[in-house]
């Protein structure tokens, strides 16, 4: 472990407190011994049902929420960025989030029905939908038996207008109009449906994602040099690029349907990080992780904290934050990429 | 007649009317330049139609929306679509003036319409009171003023009535309305919705929130403690259904005392004379021991 991510970790650690604590409902002492009753196991004051409601069924699922979401959009970001060797790569530009987008909104406005209950068949949607995008991109770059990075971007931002437009088309015929605000919060990007429950599909995929991607870590800096001397230095290239595919997919799909499609998190997490730790993938996969996550956290927190009581897609926040500090980064740093 | 009112805009500015022409301010401050008599109009959402109906000027409406459904007198008449608005449809009509609302439409329509020479006029309600104003301001618009002021009074005398039965109620509970049962819209600053709660002998507790549909947090429903829970959910919602989506509010008053109601929504999501009966459903919720029918 290195002096970063340990203090990442640390910063990880303090923004959730922060972000539990931090609203005008519940005391920041009030918040923490609530915690602090939750983490000990029922020791100390029994804390007020509102505050204990409040901090450890609402907040609290919320900021691990977005500690994941954050945390897989990062390493996504990251991993395709390898994969085609271009820093504009992000789930967006191949297809994936409009894809599952698309899937999801099919399911959300009543298209689809319920398979089991809303937990388990919307993310299914999602990731259905997702892949069905990539597996379109892919069988179009993929022709002559390997995969063209160039035909697979041109692809994907053609695919991604396409599920766009099919995403608008599902949201402006609906057969349940009613559902049309929410759906609109939810496509800009929300947490604001974070519960114990919800929370399990995306720990899943996330921890599937970044686990598979830290074996397969040495690969991916391979890659970085073009596939040539990948395949020279004993690098499965084509197989890797299906895995990374397959596994976007899974990640984004059950990101998008726990909390619509936030964007620019997966563009300018891995490129922040590289500056710090250099492009090797061991350190940029788990830095990505933790830098998304707080990222994130940090920008839900905005979104809830702006306006009092009430609530923004925090969708609006990465762009409104991310961008002007991305672009301040772009000025800055000189890191080289593959 | 048109390109001539065109030609007057182009070269002499708009100052100069035609003879007969009257010159009036709608609810935005906007000048509106209209012709003497006004036989024919067409509306861009449900509660200007209602609004015009209830000013005594339904059979001048030659064409309103898709979304319109109220009063039944609307089901014969053509229709256009609003998302986009169809302005072929609407010019084909041959509208003399053009109602829109504050509320859903937008400015930039006004641009289309006078590019081909129909004036709009934008009507506002944000307030009870804003309702017969509103309504008398249609009838002198369109030349019912006898029967926009008949149907004014009638509303106004309803609203005296809900008004003196509940104005002396000492026990005002705090009331929350919501729009939508799983993303939290609700109504914040400068609604009428808050009038309706209050003259129905509540409290709204979303009045000082300082966006127009803020999107509230669990937190601070939890936190302001609603004693009434009401939504524009249909008469037929399943209160059960609230608490599923938002399990943390089991220990929410409106939820323990089982006061979480579902409303048709039409009397609160359109700003029209339908507010009024809107606020006497409410009354009977809120108050169903001192809230009787006149």
């Amino acid at each position: 472990m290195n002096r970063w991510a340990i203090g990442l970790l640390i910063l990880a650690f303090f923004s959730v407190i922060i972000s539990v604590s931090t609203g005008d409902e519940v005391s920041f002492s009030e918040a923490l011994s609530v915690l602090w009753h939750h983490l000990t196991f029922g020791y100390g004051t029994v804390p007020d049902p509102i505050a204990d409601r409040i901090v450890w069924r609402l907040r609290l699922p919320r900021a691990l929420l977005a500690l994941i979401v954050g945390g897989g959009l990062g390493i996504i970001g990251a991993a395709m960025q390898a994969l085609v060797r271009n820093p504009l790569a992000e789930p967006y530009i191949l297809g994936i989030s409009s894809g599952a987008t698309a899937g999801a909104s099919l399911f959300y406005l009543g298209f689809l029905p319920p398979l089991i209950s809303k937990a388990v068949s919307m993310p299914v949607a999602a990731f259905a939908g997702g892949l069905c995008a990539i597996l379109i991109v892919y069988s179009v770059a993929g022709g002559r038996g390997h995969l063209s990075v160039t035909r697979l971007l041109l692809a994907g931002v053609a695919v991604a207008s396409l599920m766009g437009a099919l995403s608008s088309f599902i949201t402006l015929s609906s057969p349940e109009p009613d559902k049309l605000r929410s759906v609109l919060f939810w496509l800009l990007g929300s947490l604001h449906l974070a519960t114990w429950s919800t929370l399990i599909w995306p720990s899943i995929a996330v921890l599937i994602g970044l686990i598979s991607l830290l074996v397969l870590a040495r690969p991916l800096d391979g890659m970085l040099t073009g596939d040539e001397s990948a395949h020279s230095l004993g690098v499965q290239v084509e197989s890797i690029k299906r895995i990374l595919i397959i596994l976007a997919s899974l990640v984004t799909g059950s990101i998008v349907a726990a909390s619509g499609a936030i964007g620019f998190v997966g563009l300018i997490v891995p490129h922040a990080v590289r500056s710090v730790t250099g492009v090797t993938h061991r350190r940029v996969l788990p830095a990505s992780f933790i830098a998304g996550a707080v990222f994130l956290l940090w920008a839900d927190l905005v979104a809830r904290a702006i306006l009092p009581g009430a609530q923004l897609p925090v969708g609006i926040v990465t762009a409104l934050c991310g961008v002007p500090f991305f672009l301040i980064l772009l000025r800055r740093s000189n890191y080289g990429f593959g | 007649m048109r390109q001539v009112y065109l030609l007057c805009l182009l070269f002499i500015g708009c100052s100069s009317n035609l003879p007969g022409e009257r010159t009036v301010e709608d609810d935005l401050g906007r000048t509106v330049v209209l012709p003497p008599t006004i036989e024919r109009i067409t509306t861009l959402a449900p509660s200007v139609t209602e609004l015009a109906f209830a000013a005594g000027a339904g059979s001048k409406i030659v064409g309103v929306s898709t979304f319109d459904d109220y009063p039944p007198a609307v089901d014969t008449l053509p229709r256009y679509d609003m998302l986009p608005t169809d302005f072929e449809a609407i010019v084909a009509l041959d509208p003399e003036l053009v109602l829109a609302s504050e509320q859903v439409n937008s400015l930039k329509d006004i641009d289309i319409f006078s590019s081909v020479g129909i004036p709009v006029y934008f009507v506002a309600v944000n307030t009870l009171p804003d309702v017969t104003r509103a309504i008398r301001a249609l009838g002198e618009l369109l030349g019912t003023t006898e029967a926009a002021t008949r149907r004014a009074i009638q509303l106004e005398d309803s609203l005296a009535q809900l008004s003196a039965l509940t104005v002396s109620l000492s026990e005002r509970p705090r009331t929350l309305f919501l729009i939508d049962d799983v993303t939290l819209y609700a109504f914040g600053q400068g609604s009428y919705i808050h009038d309706m709660i209050d003259l129905a002998g509540g409290h709204s507790i979303t009045q000082t929130m300082t966006t127009r549909f803020p999107v509230l947090t669990d937190e601070f429903v939890l936190d302001a403690r609603p004693e009434v829970i009401v939504g524009s959910f249909g008469l037929s919602y399943d209160a059960t259904k609230l608490v599923s989506h938002h399990a943390t509010w089991d220990i929410v008053p409106a939820v323990l005392s089982g006061r979480v109601y579902g409303l048709h929504p039409d009397p609160y999501l359109r700003p029209g004379p339908r507010l009024v009966s809107g606020a006497w459903a409410l009354a009977k919720i809120l108050h169903p021991d001192a809230v009787i029918d006149p």
